[in-house]
């Protein structure tokens, strides 16, 4: 029925031109923002507003349509009202631009389906790949596209990094963006992509999975439309990149009325769960797991097997952690015995030479580093987790950096936990800005490097 | 689906389901039993549910079938039409289920769980879209809180897998709607598929 569908996101996120429809003077417009966005953030490529009453938008030579600039675009942020989509998308498609944006709402998602199967139509006629409606779009910090019509000093951007974030709702989106440039890891894409008339999830993943500046994929769904390429696609994808999940929307209706056992136990959010497993995906249970579990993948360093050693300056934080340890399904590992000796040389009497190793509460750099010099060989051990507490004396800035030293040196997963304030907190911004992980609870550190476990073992074929 | 024909169709898979037989009166149901213990059950296309209806009288030795068989044909009247099925009683085991199902967005999907009747107590069940892979098969076992009870501490994986395995293939392979089957008696060594329906 519906025209081959030619797909290629690209254009979309390495444009070299962007057109704004509905690029306006008056800063209460969307369009207005997404310009100021796009000038902002130093975008260096080729910036055309579309304006049919304005000469100048903000500064720029404005055009009444994409159809008088002289010139390929390979973008066009769509956002003028819902009705008049259809026309200049039209116009577009007759501009042979190459992909574009469609930010407005007023479609499928206020019951408006005929005109979203008509702009659908349109973009397929054309082979424009389109993104929306009613989504806030791409993000891209490299090429410094931005078609959020949020303004630059509400939302804080995220760095330059490896993680790409996909999200159905703009809300969802918003948010958990603000969250990541708070992060350690950088963003390599954000996609929103609000009713999914043309491009979906399938598309979005298999431009994710060739992406080279994207290491690490999270995602937020609330459904997917094909479901059996979907399958196929998310295959492929956790081959080479890791992926995790969160699922919005969790009722069940009509299992009640189902007819067989299997019916009644195994409803849609089962389904989705049980592919979701299928296909080596990592399932987080809410946002704060969405960005725990995407911490530790984006350092890129997998464990290959189970047994973790904890190295603290705090008893009764190690006690917990080994708690977190065993609930998360992974095991304290056993030190070797040279690893014992040698310890127990270098240690000074108050440190108990065992695992959780407490170095006791007046270590400093010296206790971490003989610790970590001396573990981090031991081969019985897959995971390292250290418990930095700057509460303490011997804790500050130089044993930040000396683990994200570490860190960088280890071939075996290494994450940190620091729990407490202000002082604290800039601390965890230096590790973590030299790509230590660092979390704020025992078992979100756990059950992260137990995710990490988990995809290994996926890859490899390991049940 | 008629209950010998979806044994013939899962057959066609390599799965095997507890001889049984459609038996007219107690005295073939008798002959059926040649002495051992055997199962009645009363079979209507409007009791979906055998066991509340009062149809299924299990474990009967030769004095007790006709009573049995009496009381049967008698509850299953208002089900009319009806038949009643004899089935050689299966050795003690762990009940479990298979069971395949249509999702609207994954289609068919194949679930492991633990069966009989902790199937809802404690919904102990393992899912995944068909056809399942090797890998997918030994998850799903593994994957249940039950795992160690049907498998019987894993000496019994191996069989297990290789059920998921055919009826993936059933499931893939055949217009079904729904697919219980339920139970499934397996044992160390050795299963018996007692309870088949299938929803078209």
């Amino acid at each position: 029925m519906r025209k081959e569908r030619k797909i290629d996101l690209r254009p979309m996120l390495k444009p070299q031109s962007v057109a704004v429809i509905g690029a306006s003077n008056n800063p209460d417009k969307v369009g207005h923002i997404i310009l100021n966005n796009y000038l902002e953030e130093g975008y260096q490529g080729r910036l055309y507003p579309i304006n049919p009453n304005d000469e100048m938008v903000m500064g720029i030579r404005a055009y009444k349509s994409v159809l008088g600039i002289r010139d390929k675009i390979d973008l066009a942020v769509i956002a003028v009202p819902a009705a008049i989509v259809p026309m200049v998308l039209e116009e577009c498609g007759r501009a042979k631009v190459k992909s574009v944006v469609v930010v407005s709402g007023g479609f499928a998602e206020v019951g408006e389906t005929k005109l979203q199967d008509k702009i659908v139509a349109i973009a397929n006629k054309y082979n424009i790949s389109m993104v929306g409606p009613n989504c806030l779009g791409v993000m891209d910090p490299r090429s410094r596209v931005d078609t959020l019509f949020l303004p630059t000093y509400k939302l804080t951007k995220p760095k330059v990094g490896g993680v790409s974030f996909v999200a159905q709702s703009g809300a969802v989106g918003s948010t958990v963006l603000d969250l990541i440039a708070g992060e350690g890891f950088g963003l390599s894409k954000f996609i929103s992509y609000g009713n999914a008339a043309q491009v979906d999830e399938v598309d979005i993943l298999k431009y994710l999975m060739n992406d080279d500046e994207t290491k690490v994929i999270i995602m937020y769904i609330e459904g997917v439309k094909r479901g059996r390429e979907f399958l196929e696609v998310a295959k492929k994808v956790t081959r080479v990149k890791p992926v995790v999940v969160i699922k919005g929307g969790t009722t069940d209706a009509g299992v009640a009325a189902a007819r067989s056992h299997t019916a009644a136990l195994a409803g849609s959010n089962q389904s989705y769960e049980a592919v979701f497993k299928q296909c080596g995906f990592s399932i987080a249970k809410d946002l704060d797991e969405l960005l725990y579990f995407g911490k530790a993948f984006a350092s890129e360093m997998l464990p290959l097997g189970d047994r973790v050693v904890i190295i603290t300056n705090g008893g009764g934080t190690g006690v917990l952690t080994t708690d977190a340890v065993y609930n998360s399904g992974l095991r304290m590992a056993e030190l070797s015995a040279r690893s014992r000796a040698e310890l127990s040389r270098s240690m000074p009497s108050t440190v108990n030479v065992r695992n959780p190793l407490d170095l006791v509460g007046d270590a400093g750099i010296e206790r971490y580093d003989k610790a970590l010099s001396v573990l981090s060989e031991d081969p019985g051990i897959d995971m390292i987790i250290v418990i930095a507490l700057f509460q303490t004396p011997g804790a500050d800035e130089g044993l930040a950096l000396r683990l994200a030293q570490y860190k960088k040196a280890i071939k075996k997963p290494m994450i940190v936990i620091s729990i407490g304030d202000k002082y604290t907190r800039d601390r965890v911004v230096l590790m973590e800005n030299e790509g230590l992980p660092v979390y704020d609870s025992p078992s979100a550190a756990a059950n992260s490097l137990a995710e990490l476990l988990k995809y290994y073992k996926y890859k490899k074929g390991i049940v | 689906m008629e209950y010998t024909s979806a044994a013939k169709l899962l057959k066609g898979y390599g799965i095997r389901s507890i001889e049984s037989a459609y038996v007219r009166d107690a005295e073939s149901a008798i002959k059926f039993s040649k002495g051992g213990k055997i199962a009645l059950k009363g079979i209507s296309s409007r009791a979906l549910h055998k066991s509340k209806a009062g149809l299924v009288k299990l474990n009967l030795s030769s004095k007790e079938i006709e009573p049995a068989f009496k009381e049967i044909e008698k509850r299953s009247k208002k089900f009319s039409p009806y038949r009643i099925l004899a089935q050689r009683m299966a050795e003690p085991g762990i009940e479990i289920i298979i069971g395949g199902r249509v999702d609207p967005q994954f289609g068919k999907m194949i679930l492991l769980g633990l069966g009989g009747i902790y199937v809802e107590t404690f919904k102990d069940f393992s899912l995944r879209a068909c056809p399942i892979t090797a890998y997918d098969a030994r998850k799903m076992v593994s994957e249940l809180r039950s795992r160690r009870i049907i498998t019987y501490g894993g000496r019994g994986s191996a069989q297990l897998e290789s059920l998921l395995l055919k009826a993936s293939k059933l499931i893939a392979q055949n217009k079904i709607g729904e697919l219980d089957l339920n139970p499934v008696i397996v044992r160390e060594k050795g299963y018996d598929v007692v309870d088949i329906r299938i929803l078209w």
